[in-house]
Order: structure tokens, then C-alpha cells, then sequence
């Protein structure tokens, strides 16, 4: 019941009301989304030729190998790190990890890619609602903001919780590899960062945010997202802390790093 | 039109997500009530008390004059519902209840905060604390019979109201942690509330429907004249003048009908209060907020 409540309205929700509430050039958010997008190209390549070389079902944990936690542990760090403009940029990264979440994570865990799913996912008329006010300039009218805000306001709580939940039942034998699959998450996306930011020609704000939400641990609606379909939502619970766990470690490390460069 | 999007602005966000709960139930989904219940009021709840008034700078005057007023407003609307009650020949221990308590949760609180931001939340959250402690006092020895203070001393709620009074006493501020916890959970009560509002509100039959009728428009009509005198009694102005009115006038509390259900009190009469009460407020409460926002 949570999940679904989270899944089809809460996330949602949250989407489009932080979308609106920000004012991001279209060009800005275009380069950011695109840039991001081939890295989770990337790395959707690399993890699932990782996974069948370890021999893991790779339905299960590509998901959470591939999409991380850009929005409630990303967001707050682009904001603190860059700015309003980094919020910017990192909302946009948001927005295509969300939705590639959410699409792709659904599909890859329930083993079909059904066009009913894809166009019946929320997450995509929300996305286009929200750009539809951003390209007209017009504020959403209070009702819808009121509206979305407080229902947005359930997701980063009610996740955390559900995670938590999960955590309480997570078995020990999986720690060693929820470690390695969380080391691996965190260090492929600030590689898959560091290059595409390299090979685009990105500076400042925009590589930063790039790097920095490349790098994130595992997001916790994939936890969700398996326990719906029961595909192994112990160990994917596992992954995500796990390198929740990790990232207590290379956060200031990242942080360093993006906002000092790193000669 | 202004004000007529300021109105949509308070009014609407509330029917919507009390109507994803109602479309949800009737969908034939689960909404399980006791995990809802303890999210909401176990965790939530506190949390709201504690983010919000770590957040609102409130005296603690302030606070006790609209605690008394809250308390005056239930206790003289307790009294005259028992008068109506007397005179139409209904049991009291059926129909005090809804009488007397108001959806001061789920529905006062986001009304509070989209009229007149974290500043009416706060006072709302003060009106709201007085209801829920009358609620498991005397709300439930009337239904149940008898008196126990088992249940007020076991919610979380009630500590975190005597914390937060506390902290507006001494002075003391929590540690920026703690506030940013409380404040991310604080963000679960109201959305959840009011679908929960709506799940309920899908299950619920009208019995009679002019019993009903009568005693909603009774309750409503009570309410918020009692606000409005008992604002006039007191001598408040401003916000705590308007959230006392607009939490007054609040329809019937969902906890009557658990209540009624548990003691086998005609739940299905208060249920009939509660979903008839509440589909009038569609229409009084912007009416009294278009009041209000003129500057009545």
C-alpha cells in the first residue's frame, strides 16, 4: 500500500513541484539531461556484462546498480555544493533519473519491457506537465502547487522509512556482496562523471553536478520497486545501503573534490 | 478571481487528496488503517508539533490564551450539543461526541497552513492538541462509559506538545539535526491524513439521512458561531482570531465513528455526521475563508 501510494502519487508529486517551483533555462536542463542519459547508458552496459560475469540475476540488481539516489541525498548536495544553479542542473539530472528509474527499473525487474507500462507510468505526464509550465512561463495555479507540494512532501519520508524497514530484515550474508555491488555503483558513476564531463567540455556548476550525481549510492525506489515485484528485495535493500553506507565515506571526499577541482 | 484562486488555493488541495484516498478505496485497494493510524499519529504527528513549533516563534501567552479558547470553544460546544440532544431525545453517548469534536487534524491543519503558512499551522497544531487530548479523555468515556487516562498518557503526541511548550518556555532551541528530522517526517501527517480522510469517508452509508443532515448543519452552525464569540471572549486578533473560527467550524471528527464502532454506539448514524458534515464544508469553508480574507 505505501509503495503504491509512493510510486503513484507521492513521487510524482515531488517531480512536478520541485520542477515548478525552480526556474531552469530549457537549454541548460536539455544539456544536463542529455549528457546524463548516456551516462546511464554507459553504465547500463557495463553493470549488466558486471553482473553476468558474477553470475547475478541480472533483472534484479541492474536497477540499482545503474540509478542512484539523485534526488533526495543528490539534490540537497548540488544545492549546498553550487548554488541555485547547481539545483538547477541537478533537478534536471533528476528528472531523467526518475523517469529512466522508474520505466527501465520496472521493466528490468518485472522482466518485460510492455509499452502499456511505459505510457502508463506516471512519472512521464508529470515530467511533460511540468516542462509544459516551464516552457510557457507561467506558474502552476496555487490549488495544483498546495496540492502537489504537500503530496510530494510523503516520498523522501515514507522511502526512507520503507528502506528502513527493509534494512530490519536485511540477512547478513549478503553484506560482503552488497559492499562490492555499492563500491562498484559509486565508483563507475564518478568515472562515467569524470569522462563524459571530460569528453563534453563541461565546466564549473555543470561538471560538478554532473560528477557529483554520477556518484551517488544506489536510489532507494529500486528497494521499491523489488519488493513490489518480490525479486529479491533483501539483497537489493543490501545494495542500497550498502553504498549509502560507503558514500558516508566518499561524499566529503566528492565534495572535495568537485568544488577545489582536483589538481 | 483573486480571491477566487486564493480560495481554490486552501480548499482544493484538501478535497483532492482526501479524493485519491476515496477513489483508492473504492478501487477495491487496501488502505490499511493501522499502519496509516501509526505512521500518522505514532510518528508523524509529534514530529509536526516538534518541526513546526522549533520553527514559528510563538509566545508562550500566545499559546495559553488560544489553549483556553480551544478548550472553551469544545467544552461550551459539548454543552450545547447536549441541550440539542435533550431536546430531539437522542443518547448522549451516541451523538455527544460528533457533537462536540471536529476533523481538526486532517482537514483544520492544511486549511491552517495554506491560509496563513507555517504561522496557522502552529496555531492550528495548538487547537488540534486540545481536541485530541479532549478526544481521548472525555471523547472516550463518554462513548465507552468511563474514564481512562491509559490511552492520553501513551501518545506520542501529547509529549511532543509538552516539549514543544517547554522549549517555548525556557527558550531552548533543539540541535539543527534533529529539527531537519523531525521536519522531513512531519512532512507524512497531512498528506496521509486526508487520504485516509477519503478512504474512510468511501465506506461510509447516511442511515438517516435527516437526522444527519440536521445534526451537521447543528454542528457546523454551533461551531463556528462559537469560534467567532469565543474569539470575541478572548480578545484575539489576527491569525489565532481566524484559525480559532476555521478550526471550530471544522465537520465531524473520523474518531467519533471509530469510537461509536468500538462501543457499539450507532456507528452508522455518526458515519451518516461525518460524511454529510463534511460535504457541506465543501461549500461553508470557503465561504467563511472568503470572510475571513476580506478581512471579516
Amino acid at each position: 500500500m505505501i509503495g503504491g501510494l509512493v510510486v503513484n502519487f507521492a513521487v510524482p508529486c515531488l517531480i512536478f513541484s520541485t520542477l515548478t517551483r525552480l526556474q531552469v533555462s530549457i537549454s541548460d536542463f536539455g544539456a544536463a539531461a542529455g549528457v546524463f542519459s548516456i551516462a546511464v547508458g554507459a553504465n547500463i552496459l557495463v553493470s549488466a556484462v558486471l553482473l553476468r560475469a558474477l553470475k547475478r540475476d541480472v533483472g534484479a540488481f541492474l536497477p540499482a546498480t545503474v540509478f542512484a539516489n539523485n534526488g533526495n541525498m543528490g539534490l540537497p548536495l548540488c544545492l549546498f555544493a553550487f548554488g541555485e544553479e547547481g539545483l538547477a542542473l541537478g533537478i534536471s539530472i533528476f528528472v531523467v533519473s526518475a523517469t529512466t528509474n522508474f520505466l527501465l527499473g520496472v521493466s528490468f525487474v518485472s522482466g518485460r519491457m510492455s509499452f502499456k507500462e511505459t505510457i502508463t507510468a506516471p512519472h512521464l505526464y508529470v515530467v511533460f506537465a511540468a516542462l509544459g509550465f516551464l516552457f510557457a512561463g507561467v506558474d502552476p495555479p496555487g490549488w495544483l502547487a498546495n496540492t502537489t507540494r504537500i503530496i510530494g512532501g510523503m516520498s523522501i519520508p515514507l522511502m526512507l522509512l520503507a528502506l528502513g524497514v527493509s534494512l530490519a530484515r536485511l540477512k547478513v550474508s549478503s553484506v560482503g556482496q552488497s559492499l562490492f555491488l555499492g563500491a562498484y555503483r559509486i565508483g563507475f558513476g564518478f568515472c562515467a562523471g569524470l569522462a563524459l564531463s571530460w569528453l563534453f567540455g563541461l565546466e564549473g556548476a555543470a561538471r560538478g553536478v554532473l560528477i557529483l550525481q554520477c556518484a551517488m549510492p544506489a536510489a532507494v525506489l529500486n528497494y521499491i520497486i523489488a519488493a513490489r515485484y518480490d525479486r529479491e528485495p533483501g539483497e537489493v535493500a543490501g545494495l542500497v545501503v550498502g553504498s549509502t553506507f560507503l558514500s558516508l565515506a566518499t561524499l566529503p571526499l566528492l565534495l572535495y573534490a568537485v568544488i577545489h577541482g582536483f589538481g | 478571481m483573486a480571491l477566487l484562486s486564493q480560495l481554490s488555493a486552501i480548499v482544493l488541495p484538501v478535497f483532492l487528496c482526501a479524493a485519491i484516498g476515496f477513489f483508492w478505496t473504492r478501487s477495491g485497494r487496501a488502505l490499511d488503517s493501522d499502519l496509516v493510524a501509526t505512521l500518522v499519529y505514532k510518528i508523524s504527528v509529534p514530529c509536526l508539533i516538534i518541526a513546526t513549533f522549533a520553527k514559528v516563534e510563538l509566545t508562550p501567552e500566545a499559546v495559553g490564551t488560544l489553549g483556553l479558547a480551544s478548550i472553551t470553544v469544545l467544552a461550551a460546544g459539548g454543552v450545547i450539543g447536549a441541550i440539542v440532544l435533550k431536546i430531539a431525545k437522542l443518547p448522549f453517548p451516541s451523538y455527544l461526541p460528533a457533537m462536540t469534536f471536529s476533523l481538526v487534524g486532517s482537514m483544520g491543519l492544511p486549511v491552517c497552513l495554506f491560509a496563513y503558512g507555517e504561522e496557522g499551522l502552529a496555531h492550528g497544531l495548538v487547537f488540534f492538541t486540545v481536541t485530541s487530548i479532549g478526544t481521548f479523555t472525555i471523547g472516550a468515556a463518554i462513548a465507552a462509559g468511563r474514564m481512562s487516562l491509559d490511552k492520553l498518557i501513551r501518545e506520542p503526541a501529547i509529549w511532543a506538545a509538552v516539549l514543544a511548550v517547554g522549549l517555548l518556555w525556557t527558550g531552548w532551541t533543539l540541535p539543527e539535526w534533529l529539527i531537519n528530522t523531525t521536519w522531513l517526517l512531519g512532512g507524512i501527517a497531512i498528506p496521509l491524513q486526508l487520504i485516509s480522510l477519503g478512504g474512510s469517508l468511501a465506506q461510509f452509508r447516511v442511515g438517516s439521512l435527516g437526522r444527519a443532515v440536521t445534526l451537521a448543519v447543528t454542528k457546523l452552525a454551533v461551531g463556528f458561531a462559537l469560534g467567532v464569540g469565543v474569539a470575541e471572549l478572548f480578545g484575539l486578533t489576527g491569525v489565532a482570531r481566524a484559525i480559532l473560527i476555521l478550526q471550530a467550524a471544522m465537520p465531524v471528527a473520523v474518531s467519533n465513528y471509530m469510537f461509536a464502532l468500538i462501543h457499539k454506539r450507532e456507528p452508522v448514524e455518526v458515519a451518516g455526521m461525518v460524511l454529510i458534515s463534511t460535504a457541506i464544508t465543501a461549500v461553508t469553508l470557503p465561504l467563511i475563508l472568503a470572510w475571513l480574507l476580506t478581512g471579516g
